[in-house]
């Protein structure tokens, strides 16, 4: 409650995350907000300008734009933070193993991670589509794997600060079991780390899978998705601009929605941060 | 505080002036224009320019490179040879050639040089399995210094227009030759053509200057560059910048730009849009020796031939610069202008086809079933290629409508190349290979494992096909010819093994003062050495 209340005092992030949620329902539910099949081609309408019908317009096959940014929430955000959420499931389990037991369990994680992450990021899905083929489950797939790695790396890194404190000492010492101590101490301590870092990191995310279905190694066509929707306006950049401007200015939306989030959630959970910003509020003011 | 606001508001002026002046499009223009250059746009770089392989540019390669004879609207023309004699039997073909050519490093063009050539192609005669003349060859004499005789082992009527095609039979400098041959690549680019390569940044740029000792006369146009843009955006800016000032459809048959891009640089009034009669037929190739898949049926290939609605693609999609597609190869084509059944754009039929096949389209359900099996279908095309995805995701739409579900997979040239040479496909985005070469090489590909033998493999009458293929191309007589080529084209047909779409040919966006735009007859050079710029 506490929590809500001061999300709420910050007038961004509070938008920030009506957008998302907004976002998010009608994702869930496109086909009741969407006006048309975002598939049905009418090639006779192609390019048609906006109106009431069309309220975005159509696409060079005659489809509608706002079905198809509508439909397009699916792949390009919800399947992004379902791939987001089980890369953060795996990495929370893994970093909890490895930051709480220490050790061996620890070095052998960790040495897996090493390699993991020695790989530039982009390298990894591009390889798993080479060999797997194109398509977004692929892209997703690549994603988890990627991904888990750097979320064991930082989750361990949170676990380890708090095993260190006397109470959990204590509880260790009076001969509590292991995963009472961490259901009980640690899970509720950590996750307001494990929040921030999801929440920053699902915009490059989203950034990413975007710039993969642009490059065609995504989403296959006609399933729309706002990274190929800027790439088949691309070619028509300069004669209908308009095509563009609506995928884009839908991308850049959630990802500030996301960013604005992110880090209002970083100073609500960080009571330190929180009197920094109190205290530079004051001088602008001043 | 107002006065900050100003300060910004003329810092932000400022910066706007600032960046405005930095464009240097008009000065770029006016350099082009003066100089008599060509500046054209290409997606990838002009490649290894060896003309006796396949991984260069053609259209770069057709102007520093020649042939003995060439193919033109007339007919075969003389080129480098100036006459040329075929015995009594077709076996042997005797050349004069023209006593004025030099290679561009001055090495005299001779009877000589054409057998060095002609030898260092037939060194590697496998790579080329696909031109049926260097399984041909069996010797290359030199009669005298400027006479050539080329012997036969069998009589092989294409064989002046094989001589004719961009490569392989083209001839380059023997002292570019190493170790004796081609094959492992060359030391050096002279040709015998109207340009010579003087520079060549890899997948930048590449020019081209004028050859002052051509034997055809001096090109006009002093230089040609080629520079490396791949998408299609920074091509159009290019344009309007003056960067470049020139563009054409390239060798995989797509134009870089768009059709309102076009028309929008041709209502600007600083260009022209030229465009070449059709060329080649584009088409979806059916693997029919696919066993797992339904396109194994003549009637699922025949309805989808009728599903397509090209009169709709060739308006709507292509803004009417290809027309819709009958056959495969067009009637204009010799040998092709056969009677052939028509199958326009008829849903219905394409139902009544499928129904009558046993894919049934049950209520409820988007796709037709046969015994479990649902009827789906997957079609690849090249990703590169803006208006074949959007024909594909059209045909995919008309399709769906019939009870056919088409999964369209877009992937570049090189694994489409693949998966046509392994059959990994059941549908092909593809196209014929031009005026210049077709009936015959479209023809033999149908038995090339590299091009079309998984898609005519599985038709029921296959080895007649091919048998009567290979005869074909061995028939002295013209009439018997004739009706080889009629059965050929009218079994192809009748088993819909290729899916015709549109006849496409060649576009060119020029500057509006250049003149003498002409096209030869393959849609993958341009003669740059007959265009001029008019006068002012």
């Amino acid at each position: 409650m506490r929590f809500l209340k001061s999300l709420f005092k910050d007038k961004l992030a509070a938008s920030s995350l009506v957008v998302i949620l907004a976002v998010i329902i009608i994702g869930v539910f496109a086909p009741v907000f969407a006006p048309h099949d975002p598939l049905e081609v009418n090639i006779s309408k192609k390019y048609a300008g906006s109106s009431w019908e069309y309220l975005l317009g159509t696409d060079q096959l005659g489809r509608c734009v706002l079905s198809r940014l509508i439909y397009g929430i699916r792949p390009s955000i919800l399947w992004v933070m379902a791939a987001l959420m089980l890369s953060v499931l795996i990495g929370a389990v893994l970093g909890f193993i490895a930051g709480y037991f220490k050790g061996k369990v620890d070095a052998l994680i960790m040495r897996v991670c090493d390699i993991m992450l020695s790989f530039p990021g982009y390298v990894m899905p591009i390889a798993f589509v080479g060999i797997f083929g194109v398509g977004l489950e692929n892209i997703l797939i690549a994603f988890i794997i990627m991904k888990w790695a750097w979320f064991t790396r930082v989750i361990r890194t949170s676990v380890m600060q708090y095993t260190e404190l006397e109470y959990i000492q204590f509880a260790k010492a009076a001969g509590v079991n292991h995963f009472k101590i961490i259901r009980r101490h640690l899970i509720p301590v950590t996750l307001a780390d494990i929040a921030v870092i999801s929440s920053s990191s699902v915009c490059s995310m989203i950034l990413q899978i975007s710039g993969f279905s642009f490059l065609g190694l995504g989403v296959q066509a006609p399933a729309p998705e706002w990274g190929m929707m800027l790439n088949e306006a691309r070619s028509v950049m300069f004669t209908r601009p308009e095509l563009m401007l609506a995928p884009g200015i839908a991308i850049i939306t959630v990802v500030f929605a996301f960013n604005f989030l992110s880090d209002s959630l970083q100073t609500i959970f960080d009571p330190k941060l929180m009197k920094s910003k109190k205290i530079r509020t004051e001088k602008v003011e001043a | 505080m107002h006065y900050k606001k100003i300060t910004q508001l003329s810092l932000l002026l400022l910066t706007i002036f600032t960046l405005a002046a930095c464009s240097s499009g008009d000065d770029a223009k006016a350099e082009n224009e003066n100089e008599n250059e060509l500046t054209y746009a290409m997606t990838k770089d002009i490649g290894d320019m060896n003309p006796h392989l396949y991984t260069g540019y053609m259209a770069a390669q057709g102007v520093v490179f020649e042939t003995l004879v060439e193919n033109t609207e007339e007919g075969i023309k003389p080129s480098l040879a100036e006459s040329w004699d075929i015995s009594e039997n077709g076996k042997v073909y005797t050349f004069t050639l023209r006593d004025d050519v030099k290679f561009h490093d001055g090495e005299p063009f001779n009877a000589e040089a054409v057998k060095k050539n002609i030898d260092a192609v037939q060194e590697n005669a496998e790579v080329h399995s696909w031109i049926q003349l260097s399984q041909k060859i069996t010797e290359t004499k030199v009669i005298d210094e400027y006479t050539v005789e080329i012997n036969l082992s069998e009589a092989y009527y294409p064989t002046l227009s094989e001589l004719s095609t961009t490569r392989p039979y083209t001839f380059l400098s023997p002292n570019d030759f190493k170790d004796g041959g081609t094959k492992n690549g060359v030391n050096g680019y002279n040709g015998t053509g109207p340009y010579i390569l003087t520079e060549h940044k890899k997948e930048e740029a590449a020019v081209f200057e004028a050859n002052e000792q051509y034997w055809n006369g001096v090109p006009d146009v002093k230089k040609v560059t080629s520079k490396v843009l791949p998408s299609g955006e920074t091509t159009f800016l290019a344009l309007k910048k003056g960067e470049i000032n020139f563009l054409f459809t390239d060798d995989r048959g797509a134009n870089s730009i768009d059709y309102e891009s076009m028309e929008a640089l041709e209502a600007s009034g600083e260009y022209q849009v030229v465009r070449s009669k059709p060329m080649d037929t584009k088409l979806i190739a059916v693997n029919s020796s696919n066993e797992d898949s339904p396109i194994r049926e003549t009637a699922v290939r025949e309805a989808i031939w009728y599903a397509i609605d090209r009169k709709t693609i060739s308006e709507s999609i292509l803004n009417g610069t290809e027309q819709p597609a009958g056959t495969l190869l067009s009637k204009n084509i010799p040998y092709a202008d056969v009677d052939l059944k028509e199958r326009g754009y008829d849903p219905e039929m394409a139902m009544e086809l499928l129904d009558k096949a046993g894919w049934k389209l049950d209520e409820g359900s988007g796709v037709r079933t046969k015994e479990g099996n649902d009827l789906n279908v997957t079609f690849y095309y090249d990703s590169n290629a803006p208006a074949q995805k959007t024909q594909a995701e059209f045909i995919q739409d008309s399709l769906k409508n019939m009870g056919i579900n088409l999964e369209i997979i877009g992937e570049d040239s090189t694994s489409i190349a693949d998966r046509r040479k392994s059959g990994n496909y059941e549908l092909l985005y593809t196209r014929t290979w031009g005026l210049a070469y077709d009936p015959e090489s479209t023809i033999s590909a149908f038995t090339d494992v590299s091009y079309n033998l998984h898609s005519t493999k599985g038709m029921k009458n296959s080895d007649e096909l091919y048998k009567k293929i290979d005869e074909v191309m061995v028939t002295v007589d013209k009439e018997e010819r004739q009706s080889l080529y009629d059965d050929i084209l009218t079994m192809v047909h009748d088993e819909a093994v290729f899916i015709p779409i549109t006849y496409g040919g060649m576009t060119v966006v020029a500057p509006e003062n250049l003149e003498n735009i002409n096209f030869k007859q393959t849609q993958y050079e341009l003669p740059f050495e007959e265009m001029a710029y008019r006068e002012k």
